[in-house]
């Protein structure tokens, strides 16, 4: 059903107006994780908006590249390179390929995961174990490896994390992602906390639906219209809103921000009923909006 | 930056330093009648232990924390609506756990209450978000006019601290 013409839908301004200055994050370098494509690279095109110099890592290379060359486009330096945040080496050697490239590494966006919609009993231990591991172990690993450097520094820093909205609710046919989100929110909050007295600030962005077009519902049929009805907001969200609120926190706009999980989903998360259409268990809506086949 | 450049902002109990920083991000300060933003602060009481509250201050937090908030937000809302236009409605306060159980009531209340508005008057094109601090600062006055201003428009609903205070 398309949104009632009689309803109110409220819109972000443009890509071109970035809600900071060309400058606030001048020499400075943001290390974005799979910052090559979809969110992450809507997070690495935020920073660049302000200055930043961007670091794009992917385990791909090749798609870490061509999201470089968008951030090019911005005329800032980037760099892309390739890494599996789930091993401390490949991690740390990451980072001193970055300071070399681009100087020490003061802001950090940890985006790299994986998701995609399969019945629990479905889940084989290789999909659970990649899901889970990137989004948790690479958040740790990264922000940690960050947070060495910048304390062996004797300087602050910020991280921002791509978390999800359906971290308090569960996500019943998702059950890897659900896990792996939730972690990454609670670790924020914990992180922020440790890390409060060496200057270094960890949010995160608990992210509704910023449809792409690597994004599972970015690909189906028919596209991302039919949709829109669906959110107490009227729309989806639009990416770059996404990408700005995620580095707005790393600005010194919001110096004081840290432990916060920030919810921009539209109302999606929140929209319920106590009289609701008829539960569907997920392995009876496999061809559903967000179904597994 | 102009994030409110064109906004017109109520703010109930809100200090100077607020107004001063929300008329910098370029809203105009109104002292009523429809506007694009309503911002209602509510000023922390003072932390007491549960069984040396009065009844009376008891029920005067919980008016000023949420009572009053519903009134002027559902005020604002009706005005909203029978404009045709968007708003946008930011309640600001103390954290939920850090003072007496005057407050933890009435800022759990109040962080629910935001959810709910939130949705409920999202096809109006009204966003309803909280804050939930004992900052007063820039960061505070900044995430303020971020959440009221069109960049925002995709969060609503959302219950937020600022520091490390919000527990």
């Amino acid at each position: 059903m398309p949104v009632p013409a009689h309803h109110v839908i409220s819109l972000p301004p443009p890509f071109d107006a970035p809600p900071y200055s060309a400058d606030i994050f001048s020499g400075r370098t943001v290390l974005v994780t799979g910052g090559g494509s979809g969110m992450g690279l809507a997070m690495a095109r935020a920073f660049a908006q302000g200055g930043a110099q961007v670091a794009v890592m992917g385990r791909s290379l090749e798609k870490a590249q061509a999201g470089a060359a968008r951030i090019d486009e911005l005329g800032v330096r980037a760099h892309a390179l390739s890494c599996d945040v789930r091993h401390p080496d490949q991690v740390a050697a990451a980072f001193d390929e970055v300071e070399r490239e681009l100087g020490p590494v003061s802001l950090l966006a940890n985006n790299a995961g994986a998701n995609f919609p399969v019945l629990a009993e479905d889940i084989s231990v290789n999909a659970w174990n990649a899901v889970t591991r990137i989004a948790i172990d690479g958040t740790f690993l990264c922000s940690s490896e960050f947070a060495r450097r910048r304390i062996s520094r004797g300087e602050g820093g910020a991280i921002v994390n791509n978390s999800a909205q359906y971290i308090w609710t569960g996500f019943p046919g998702d059950a890897h992602s659900a896990a792996a989100k939730t972690a990454q929110a609670t670790m924020t909050k914990k992180m922020a906390r440790d890390w409060a007295p060496f200057g270094i600030r960890v949010n995160a962005i608990a992210a509704g639906f910023f449809p792409h077009e690597t994004s599972t519902a970015g690909r189906r049929e028919g596209g991302t219209e039919p949709l829109q009805n669906m959110i107490p907001a009227g729309r989806t969200g639009s990416i770059h809103e996404f990408g700005w609120l995620s580095a707005l926190t790393c600005t010194p706009l919001l110096e004081g921000l840290t432990g916060q999980v920030i919810l921009q989903d539209g109302g999606e998360s929140l929209r319920r009923s106590l009289m609701m259409p008829d539960f569907v268990p997920p392995r009876e809506r496999a061809d559903g909006p967000w179904g597994w086949r | 930056m102009g994030w409110l450049s064109g906004k017109t902002a109520r703010l109930v109990n809100g200090s100077a330093e607020l107004a001063a920083a929300l008329s910098a991000h370029g809203a105009t300060i109104v002292e009523g009648g429809d506007c694009d933003v309503l911002i209602h602060a509510a000023p922390p009481p003072p932390a007491r232990l549960a069984h040396e509250l009065s009844f009376a201050e008891w029920r005067g937090a919980l008016d000023a924390g949420l009572d009053q908030r519903f009134h002027f937000a559902r005020e604002f809302a009706a005005s909203r609506r029978e404009s045709g236009k968007p708003g946008a409605i930011l309640f600001i306060g103390a954290p939920e756990q850090t003072l007496g159980s005057d407050q933890a009531a009435a800022g759990g209340a109040l962080g629910n209450l935001t959810k709910t508005l939130g949705v409920e008057w999202a096809r109006d094109g009204i966003r309803v978000n909280a804050v939930q601090t004992c900052a007063a600062d820039d960061t505070l006055f900044n995430l303020a006019a971020y959440l009221v201003s069109d960049y925002a428009a995709y969060v609503t609903g959302a219950v937020m601290g600022v520091g490390l205070d919000d527990d």
